[in-house]
C-alpha cells in the first residue's frame, strides 16, 4: 500500500507533497515517512494519506480558471506608484494567466 | 561542560585511580555494544524484505555509531585516541556482549528486530540509570542518546506485532528469542565484580546490574507475552555474593574480553581497509560537534 508523504518546515506552513512510502498501514507509514523524508530536511510535521484517498481532477478533464477573459479577479486597478508588492504580484499572476489562454 | 554543579566527578581528573578503572570500564562496555551492533545492523543494507525497512534500519545504525561515538569520546579524556579505540585495538580486548557479534541468520529478519528488541530496552534502562551518574561527562550524553532511543523501540515493537500476526513469522520470532535471549543476558554481565562494586559504590549508574536485568526482563516478557511469545524465566542460582549472572548464560559472556568464534573476523572485516592501506591514524571527514 502507498501512502503519500506531506511535510511541513516549520509551525504554520502548509504541508506540502514530497514523495510517498510504501507500508501496510498508516503507523508503519509514519515511521518510515519519519526517516525517509524527515531525516534530512528540516521538519516540523508530516502527513501520510493513502494514495487512494486522494482525488485528482487534471487539465485534460477542466478548464482551469474558464476560457474567457476574468482580469477582475486579479488586482490591476490601483494607480499607486510603487506598487504594494500584493498588486505586482498578482499583475503578475494575471499576465501568466493570460498566456496560457492563449491571450497574450 | 553544562550542569556539572551536582556532580561529584566533574571530570577526569576528579577521578581516583580505582574509580578511574571503573568509569573506564563503564564507557568501553557501553560504546563497544553500540559500535558492533552498528557494525552487524549493516549487513542488512539492501537485503531488508523493503526499501523503507532497509533505509529504517540504516538510520537506526547510524544513530548507534553517533551514540559510540559519544561514549569513544569520553574516552579520550583519558588518553586514548581513536586508533586506540577502534582500529588497532585486539579483539579480545572489546567488551561488548556477545549478543550483538552474532551473525545474522540468512535472510531471517526476525532475527534482526527481535535483537534490536531485546538490546533497545537493554539501552533504555541502562541509559535512565545513567542520567543520575555522579561522572558529569557520562551524565551529560545521557539525554542526546535516549532522544534517538524511542524511535529504535518504536520501530522494533511495531514490526514484532505485526509479524506476531502471523503463524509463521511468530514461530520464527520464537525461534530468535529462545537464540537470542541467553547472549540478551550477557548485556546485564559484569567485567568483574569489583569493579561493578565500584560503579554502584561511586553511583557512576544510578542502578546496579541485577535492578536492570529485572527491569528489562519485566518489560520484555510482558511485551513479548501480550504478542504470543514465550520468554523463558530469570534462571538465578541458589548461592551468590555481589552479582548473580543466571544460569543459562552462554560460555562467552564478551564483558571479559572472552568472545564467540563469530567477533574476530567481524573485526577484521571492520578494519579491513585501515590495515589494507597501511593507515596509521583515523580519518576524519566531519570535525567534531
Amino acid at each position: 500500500m502507498i501512502w503519500e508523504v506531506f511535510r511541513q518546515n516549520q509551525a504554520g506552513d502548509y504541508h506540502t507533497h514530497c514523495g510517498n512510502v510504501h507500508a501496510p498501514d498508516r503507523e508503519m507509514a509514519l515511521l518510515f515517512a519519519e526517516v525517509q523524508h524527515g531525516r534530512r530536511k528540516p521538519t516540523n510535521s508530516l502527513w501520510v494519506v493513502p494514495q487512494d484517498e486522494i482525488g485528482e481532477v487534471d487539465a485534460e478533464e477542466t478548464k482551469f480558471g474558464g476560457t474567457t477573459d476574468k482580469s477582475y479577479r486579479f488586482a490591476r486597478t490601483y494607480n499607486v506608484e510603487p506598487a504594494a508588492e500584493e498588486v505586482e504580484a498578482s499583475e503578475k499572476e494575471l499576465n501568466q494567466a493570460e498566456r496560457k489562454r492563449g491571450d497574450a | 561542560m553544562a550542569a556539572t554543579d551536582d556532580a561529584e566527578f566533574a571530570s577526569v581528573d576528579d577521578l581516583d585511580e580505582e574509580t578511574e578503572a571503573a568509569v573506564q570500564d563503564l564507557l568501553f562496555r557501553l560504546a563497544d555494544d553500540e559500535l558492533v551492533l552498528a557494525e552487524r545492523y549493516t549487513e542488512w543494507q539492501v537485503r531488508a524484505p523493503t526499501l523503507e525497512s532497509d533505509i529504517s534500519l540504516a538510520n537506526i545504525a547510524q544513530d548507534e555509531l553517533g551514540h559510540a561515538r559519544l561514549w569513544y569520546e569520553v574516552l579520550t579524556d583519558f588518553g586514548y585516541d581513536e586508533t586506540d579505540l577502534i582500529w588497532e585495538r585486539d579483539a579480545d580486548d572489546f567488551q561488548h556482549s556477545t549478543l550483538v557479534e552474532q551473525p545474522f541468520e540468512e535472510g531471517n529478519w526476525s532475527d534482526a528486530i527481535v535483537r534490536g528488541y531485546l538490546y533497545d530496552v537493554a539501552e533504555d534502562a541502562k541509559l535512565q540509570a545513567l542520567e543520575t551518574s555522579t561522572f558529569a561527562p557520562i551524565r551529560d550524553r545521557v539525554g542526546k542518546v535516549l532522544g534517538e532511543e524511542d524511535y529504535h523501540l518504536e520501530f522494533a515493537e511495531n514490526w514484532l506485532k505485526r509479524l506476531a500476526a502471523n503463524d509463521e513469522s511468530r514461530e520464527r520470532i520464537q525461534a530468535a528469542v529462545d537464540r537470542l535471549y541467553p547472549y540478551a543476558l550477557t548485556l546485564f554481565e559484569p567485567t568483574n565484580e569489583d569493579v561493578e562494586q565500584t560503579i554502584v559504590d561511586e553511583g557512576l549508574r544510578g542502578e546496579d546490574l541485577v535492578e536492570l536485568r529485572d527491569t528489562w526482563h519485566d518489560r520484555v516478557s510482558s511485551f513479548l507475552e501480550s504478542i504470543g511469545i514465550e520468554v523463558p524465566g530469570l534462571d538465578l542460582p541458589d548461592q551468590y555474593d555481589v552479582h548473580s549472572s543466571p544460569n543459562d548464560l552462554p560460555d562467552k559472556t564478551g564483558r571479559d574480553g572472552d568472545h564467540t568464534e563469530h567477533w574476530a573476523p567481524l573485526l577484521d572485516e571492520m578494519t579491513e581497509a585501515y590495515d589494507e592501506l597501511e593507515r596509521d591514524y583515523a580519518t576524519h571527514i566531519m570535525d567534531d560537534e
